[in-house]
C-alpha cells in the first residue's frame, strides 16, 4: 500500500498540465473612417434661436465617411439634443435638426439620400458603394417660448457613427 | 572620338545641373464656361511642365428618371481622342448632390492637353462646376539643355554636337608630352643599364663567393686533418719514445745436486682416490641393487 502510492504519486508529478491558454491575435483594419470635414457654427439670426443653416448666418457642419468596402456599413448622424456647454438655462430648449448628403465620389452615392432613414434626430445612410460621402447637418434649437437665450457661449455636438451591417 | 568627348562634356554638365521641381494648381478651369483651354495652366512659358493631378467637382441637375451621363475630359493633342475622361452616369438617380473626383496622372506633358470640356448625353444640366489641374515643372528649363529632364534635350544635344567646332586634342601631339615621355624613356633605359650591371655584379659577387667557400671548405678540410695529426701525435710518440734501459739479467738461483726421494704420501692418497674412484664406477654395474 505504501508502494502503491508513492507510484501514484510520481505519475501524478509527471502528468502535463490539465489547461493551457493559447492566445489568438489578429488585427481589423478599419474600413470606415470618419472625418470631420466642417465644423459647425451656430448662428443667432433671432434672441430665441441657435441655428447652423447657413441663411441663419451659421455655418453647416459637415462630416465625412471614407469607406474602403462597400455595402458593409451603416451610416448614422444624431443631431445635438441638448448644448454640451451652455449658460445656465432656466427653460427647456426645442431641437430640431436633419443630415443630408451634400457631396460624393461616385454618381451612384446620390442615392444614399433617396433612401435614408430618419428616426428621432438621427439619420441612417446604407453605404452601399466604395468612396467618401459627405454628411451635412443643420441643427436648430428654440428656447422655451420666444424666450431668448441667455448671453454666453454655446455648444453642442453631432454623433457621427459607422455601423458594421 | 569628337562626338563622344562631346557626350561626356554633356553629361558631367547634365548631372551637375540644377534641378527642381516646383508644384502648383490651377485654378478653376470651368468657372468661365463648360469648355476652357490648357494654355494659361502654370507660369508662362514654363517649358517641362506635367500635369499630374486633375480634380473636378459639381452638382447635377435633373429628375431622378431621366438619364444622363457628364464627361469631364480633355482632348490629346496631336492624336484622336482624349488624353483624360471621367464619365459620371447619373442615369435614374437623383441630382441636386454634387460630386467630386481626384484623379491621379502620370506627369502628362502639358504639350499633349488638349481642349478640356464637361460634356452631358441625355437630359439634364451641370452646376457650381469646379475643375482644377494639378502640375509640375522645371523652373530651371529655361533651355532646353538645363536639365535631361526638360523637353528637347536630346535633340538640343544632337544640334549641338551637329554644330560644334570642338577641336580635337591629340594629348601624344603636345611636344611638351612627348618632351617629357622621351625624357621618361631615356631615364628608364638608363635605369634598365643600371639594373643590368647591378645584376652582372651580383652574379659575380655570387660566383666568386661560391669560390670563397670552396677555398674556405678545403681549409676547413686541411684543418682538420692537421688538427687530427696533432691530436694523434702526442699520443703515440710517449710510446715510439720510450727507451728501455739495456743490459744483462744474470742468474741469480743455484740448484744443488743430490737425490730427491718419492713422496709415500702423496703415493698413497693419490692410490687411495684411485680405489675409490673404480669402486665407484664398479657400483654402476652392481646388480644386486
Amino acid at each position: 500500500m505504501k508502494k502503491l502510492l508513492l507510484v501514484s504519486l510520481i505519475l501524478a508529478s509527471n502528468a502535463p498540465a490539465f489547461a493551457e491558454e493559447t492566445p489568438i491575435t489578429g488585427n481589423v483594419q478599419t474600413r470606415c473612417l470618419i472625418t470631420t470635414d466642417t465644423n459647425g457654427v451656430f448662428g443667432n439670426p433671432s434672441p430665441t434661436k441657435l441655428s447652423t443653416a447657413s441663411t441663419d448666418g451659421g455655418v453647416v457642419p459637415v462630416v465625412r465617411y471614407d469607406v474602403t468596402l462597400a455595402d458593409a456599413y451603416l451610416a448614422k448622424v444624431t443631431t445635438p439634443t441638448a448644448f454640451s456647454s451652455s449658460p445656465a438655462l432656466s427653460d427647456s430648449v426645442s431641437w430640431t435638426g436633419s443630415t443630408a448628403v451634400t457631396k460624393t465620389t461616385d454618381a451612384g452615392m446620390s442615392i444614399y439620400e433617396t433612401n435614408k432613414v430618419t428616426y428621432g434626430q438621427t439619420t441612417q445612410f446604407d453605404l452601399t458603394i466604395a468612396g467618401s460621402t459627405w454628411f451635412s447637418s443643420e441643427s436648430a434649437a428654440l428656447y422655451g417660448v420666444n424666450k431668448s437665450f441667455p448671453g454666453g457661449s454655446y455648444t453642442a455636438v453631432i454623433l457621427a457613427e459607422c455601423i458594421a451591417k | 572620338m569628337k562626338k563622344l568627348a562631346v557626350v561626356a562634356l554633356l553629361a558631367i554638365y547634365a548631372t551637375s545641373a540644377h534641378s527642381e521641381y516646383l508644384y502648383g494648381i490651377t485654378g478653376n478651369m470651368a468657372a468661365t464656361g463648360h469648355t476652357w483651354g490648357m494654355n494659361s495652366v502654370g507660369p508662362s512659358n514654363q517649358r517641362g511642365m506635367r500635369i499630374n493631378g486633375v480634380y473636378y467637382q459639381y452638382t447635377p441637375i435633373k429628375n431622378t428618371e431621366d438619364d444622363m451621363l457628364v464627361h469631364v475630359r480633355n482632348k490629346r493633342v496631336g492624336g484622336d481622342g482624349y488624353i483624360f475622361s471621367s464619365t459620371d452616369d447619373w442615369s435614374g438617380l437623383p441630382g441636386g448632390i454634387a460630386i467630386t473626383k481626384g484623379f491621379v496622372i502620370d506627369n502628362l506633358p502639358i504639350e499633349l492637353w488638349g481642349e478640356g470640356s464637361i460634356d452631358i448625353e441625355g437630359t439634364g444640366s451641370v452646376v457650381d462646376a469646379n475643375v482644377v489641374y494639378s502640375y509640375k515643372y522645371n523652373e530651371g528649363c529655361t533651355t532646353p539643355m538645363a536639365d535631361p529632364s526638360c523637353p528637347g534635350y536630346a535633340d538640343a544635344v544632337l544640334a549641338m554636337m551637329r554644330d560644334s567646332t570642338v577641336e580635337y586634342y591629340d594629348p601624344m601631339g603636345d611636344s611638351n608630352i612627348s618632351d617629357v615621355l622621351d625624357e621618361k624613356v631615356d631615364l628608364d633605359e638608363e635605369d634598365k643599364k643600371e639594373n643590368e650591371e647591378d645584376e652582372d655584379r651580383g652574379r659575380l659577387e655570387r660566383i666568386l663567393s661560391g669560390v670563397d667557400e670552396s677555398v674556405l671548405s678545403t681549409n676547413i678540410l686541411a684543418q682538420n686533418l692537421l688538427m687530427f695529426a696533432m691530436t694523434n701525435n702526442p699520443s703515440m710518440n710517449p710510446y715510439y719514445d720510450k727507451k728501455l734501459v739495456g743490459g744483462v739479467y744474470k742468474e741469480t738461483v743455484v740448484l744443488h745436486g743430490g737425490e730427491l726421494p718419492d713422496n709415500k704420501k702423496g703415493a698413497r692418497a693419490g692410490l687411495a682416490q684411485q680405489i675409490l674412484h673404480t669402486q665407484m664406477i664398479s657400483m654402476q654395474y652392481d646388480k644386486t641393487e
